[in-house]
């Protein structure tokens, strides 16, 4: 068992977790935070990214014990309550979303990216999403939700 | 541009469902927390076919937190499934036929645990040959993998006499073609969670494309009373046509009518992989002849798919591969034959276009390999050729109205002609040969030549609310939204003012599957007969209220005006509240079933469907004939959807088929044995893609709700053909087994003379 603290959508966590544990087992059946998804459990879905520190991670090659000290974020983080962040607004409008089970993990990938490069290109972004996986949309109109939502952040519009 | 005489039709509301899934609330099934439910867990028997002698579960027993091993025997009723031909145990009974099947079911209170008792169950087998292809399945000394023989299903469809009709033929093309298995892999992997619920029914959140379907499984497996089940669809994360089999839905069912206490099943993704249904690999040896002109007069298909150990929708998909093989073109000699045939494979089921994208493949192909030969533009054969009103099918079924076939064509014609001219011409490295290529395609829908109704029912309450109850499932096509569109529509209604009840088998009623891109034509209808019928129940009353005649009246903002008179208006509520107190009735059911003709048993002739969507996609690709590597840069996507209800989810629905095509035309094949998780199956990513433009032709459909027919399936059916047909333009080359791989691309480019290695 080991003991861990760190910051997950603004909240501080204090845990004790066995050493196997994932980040994303964490989140999921500790904390309950189950808006992130389990696709595949080794790194070829995507469906299980958060951010942390910043970066998207897929949570499911993370262990738990590495989220000490850190801050993340999860899909439930993105917006202040009630609200939705400029992304999240991009998806609704520009039909981003199908199954939606993709969609957390997108939206987390997404999210990394915007804070690194605000007004990302085509080759950027999919470079970016190229590791989160989609069976529905034909990434289509999640690519156009992307080019929005850099817009929409661009434009200060924050927490709607 | 002529406005639309629709409110809400042909608007790209907001879906219902995604301020959930946006925000991370949205609960699919592995999210579903019971307190202290208990896990589930499968032994599969790891071997392709063998009788069972013995099952010990006496040591598995024995381990702390294992609270049940169930087998066959604890079946209480029926230990069958399927929904067409129904051969495929819950738990393997006797003998097991395929290495995926169940053999026993462990209930245990973690997963940890459940998983050390499958290791401990002891099951003897005597093993029995495999079979594992076609051939060896149809080998005379074959052993039996079903007591009915290994060939399930046998669908001829003929007219005229094409074996005469060939000795004319100016231009005759036979060919072999061979598709593989392909995984669905949606992202959610199947899960489902139950509990029993205060009155003793068992509750089952599933992950399904049919839950009044579920429903009917799970209560004749337990043989209890319809009441003491009840299906409720959680969020579904895809489901392509593999999750209308039961997934885990039946496990769950066991375990709660004997232990009464929460459970939850989630596949891996590796069980997942091994355990659902795969799209049918097939082979397809088809023969076509034109006259000189190349209009096509014969055409002659022998094709065989391979349905592993259960038949599941095999019946379907060989019946639509053979009704489908004739393409969108009137052809007036036709023998058609498509065989399904068991095999000690996990089986094969439904996946988008039923057999449809196999055969599409092969007439395509076919088309095009006649054009090069006489001479003729591809897209000029098309039109000598293509399904028009009037046009007579080979089920010698006459299609009478909304046919867009040809308006697809003409839409695509101008970038045809474009990229004929420049993009192909272009200068690119040496390395680099471009090509482009069209696919056409047709898709009857609803089940074929059988009736699958849908129900619905609308009901108002006393303050004027209106609220639908549909038992279709939405798997994130969005069929929610559309029918909530559809509701408003008649009513006058927001879409957003339609309370939606959605895949409960307690409180809604049954829609059929959501399968064979039948919702939005015949649910859709379905709703409409309910949302009209009511409707006429609140003229009627307004009539008594305004006193003027119906046709004067009008809906509009949840009231009932005089046309165009906002002063002489009387509300929902008031409305509902009249009617209510004269006894009438504030709930209504809808029914619609398409017109078929079920098919003459010898001749196949017969109306299979009551309307067809069309497509034509033009692909254009390069491929290097150094690494065999093709890149897909554009799709051109035009595609007749009736009317399009929700314009944004059918360009979804395209873009989203045409990924899934991308991956059948070049990079997916699941390898029974050999593909175990997500590292050995690749589908396309976002680097994948190409630039698509979709263009949506509406052909107004006179049976459809508001003119429209359906999108899913015919969104993927064309893309793998357009794009080997541009391969074949690029390479000179033509490849006749998917995908078109590295090692195929690159053997076609050395075979054409692009590439020799020295
Ligand atoms: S679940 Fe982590 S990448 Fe698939
Ligand atoms: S929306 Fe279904 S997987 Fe992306």
């Amino acid at each position: 068992m080991v003991n861990i603290k760190f910051k997950i959508n603004g909240q501080k966590k204090a845990l004790n977790i066995h050493d196997d544990m994932t980040a994303l087992a964490v989140i999921r059946s500790l904390l309950k935070l189950t808006g992130t998804k389990e696709g595949c459990g080794i790194g070829e879905c995507g469906a299980c990214t958060i951010n942390v520190d910043g970066k998207a991670v897929n949570s499911c090659l993370m262990l738990g014990a590495q989220l000490d000290g850190t801050t993340v974020v999860t899909v439930e983080g993105l917006a202040a309550k009630d609200g939705l962040a400029p992304v999240q607004k991009a998806f609704i409008e520009n039909h981003g979303v199908q199954c939606g089970f993709c969609t957390p993990g997108i939206l987390m990938s997404v999210n990394a990216l915007l804070q690194e490069i605000p007004d990302p290109g085509h080759e950027e972004i999919s470079k970016t999403l190229a590791g989160n996986l989609c069976r529905c949309t034909g990434y289509s109109q999640i690519f156009t939700s992307v080019k929005e939502a850099a817009r929409l952040a661009g434009q200060g519009d924050q927490h709607g | 541009m002529i406005k639309s005489q629709y409110k809400s039709i042909g608007k790209n509301i907001q879906r219902r469902d995604v301020s959930g899934k946006i925000k991370g609330d949205s609960q699919f099934c592995a999210d579903i927390e019971l307190k202290d439910s208990i896990s589930l867990k499968v032994l599969r028997s790891g071997r392709h076919h063998a009788v069972i002698e013995n099952i010990d579960v006496a040591e598995a027993m024995k381990i702390p937190g294992v609270l049940k091993v169930f087998t066959a025997r604890d079946i209480p009723g029926e230990n069958l499934m399927g929904i067409i031909n129904r051969d495929q145990p819950l738990l393997a009974h006797g003998k097991v036929r395929s290495k995926a099947d169940p053999v026993a079911l462990v209930a245990a209170l973690t997963d940890d645990i459940a998983l050390k008792a499958l290791k401990a169950v002891d099951v003897t087998y005597t093993d029995l040959v495999p079979l594992l292809d076609i051939e060896d399945a149809l080998a005379e000394n074959a052993p039996k993998i079903h007591e009915k023989g290994n060939t399930l299903f046998t669908r001829r469809i003929i007219k005229g006499d094409a074996k005469t009709a060939f000795e004319d033929c100016h231009s005759i093309v036979e060919k072999q073609y061979k598709t593989l298995a392909i995984e669905h892999n949606y992202i959610e992997p199947d899960a489902g969670a139950g509990f029993v619920d205060e009155d003793g029914t068992l509750v089952i959140y599933a992950s399904t494309q049919n839950p009044h379907y579920d429903h009917q499984e799970v209560v004749n497996m337990l043989g209890v009373e319809e009441s003491r089940v009840r299906i409720i669809q959680a969020v579904t994360g895809g489901g392509f046509g593999s999750k209308l089999d039961l997934n885990v839905q039946g496990f769950i069912g066991l375990a709660l009518y004997h232990l009464k206490r929460p459970v939850r099943y989630i596949y891996t993704r590796e069980e997942s992989y091994l355990a659902t249904a795969k799209r049918h690999p097939f082979i397809i040896d088809m023969k076509t002849g034109t006259d000189k002109n190349g209009k096509l007069i014969a055409i002659k298909m022998r094709a065989c798919c391979n349905t592993g150990a259960y038949g599941s929708y095999g019946i379907a998909v060989a019946t639509r591969a053979a009704v489908h093989g004739t393409g969108p073109y009137q052809i007036e000699h036709v023998d058609l034959e498509c065989s399904c045939v068991y095999t000690n494979l996990t089986f094969c089921g439904a996946m988008r276009g039923f057999g449809t994208p196999q055969a599409a493949f092969a007439h395509e192909s076919q088309i095009d390999i006649h054009a090069q030969k006489l001479g003729i533009d591809p897209l000029e054969i098309r039109i000598i050729n293509g399904l028009k009103k009037g046009s007579i099918n080979g089920t010698g079924q006459k299609l009478t109205d909304s046919v867009g076939f040809h308006d697809c064509l003409k839409s695509v014609k101008p970038y045809y002609e474009k990229a004929s001219k420049d993009w192909v011409k272009q200068k690119t490295s040496p390395f680099i040969k471009r090509g482009i290529g069209l696919g056409g395609m047709w898709y009857g829908i609803g089940n074929t030549g059988v009736q699958n109704p849908s129900t619905a029912r609308i009901e108002i309450d006393l303050k004027g609310r209106v609220t639908l109850f549909t038992g279709c499932a939405d798997i994130g096509q969005g069929s929610t939204t559309i029918l909530s569109q559809i509701a408003a529509e008649v009513l006058g209604i927001l879409p957003e003012q339609v309370r939606m009840v959605v895949g409960d088998t307690k409180l809604t009623a049954n829609a059929g599957a959501t399968s064979a891109s039948r919702q939005t034509y015949i649910s859709g209808n379905a709703v409409k007969d309910a949302a009209e019928k009511l409707a006429s129940v609140l003229l009627t009353a307004g009539v008594n209220k305004l006193k003027v005649s119906k046709s004067m009246l009008e809906f509009k903002d949840h009231c009932i005006r005089v046309s165009g008179n906002p002063n002489k208006s009387v509300d929902f509520a008031w409305l509902a509240q009249r009617i209510h107190a004269k006894g009438g009735s504030l709930s209504w059911q809808g029914y619609f079933d398409p017109e078929t003709i079920p098919f003459d048993p010898e001749t196949g002739q017969g109306t299979p469907y009551s309307t067809y969507a069309f497509a034509c996609q033009l692909a254009f690709v390069e491929a290097d004939v150094l690494t065999g590597e093709v890149n897909v840069k554009k799709i051109v996507a035009a595609h007749d959807v009736g009317k399009a209800v929700h314009p944004e989810n059918v360009i979804g629905q395209i873009c989203g088929g045409i990924a899934m095509g991308v991956g059948f035309a070049l990079m997916e094949e699941f390898e029974f044995g050999k593909t175990e998780s997500m590292k050995d199956y690749h589908i396309p990513t976002c680097a994948d893609m190409p630039e698509v433009i979709p263009i949506i032709v509406e052909s107004d459909e006179p049976t459809g709700p508001f003119g429209a027919k359906g999108v899913g399936e015919p969104a993927l059916i064309p893309t793998a053909p357009a794009i080997l047909n541009a391969l074949n333009n690029a390479l000179g080359k033509r490849i006749y087994n998917l995908p078109a791989n590295l090692e195929r691309v690159l053997k076609a480019s050395i075979e054409s003379g692009h590439f020799s290695p020295k």
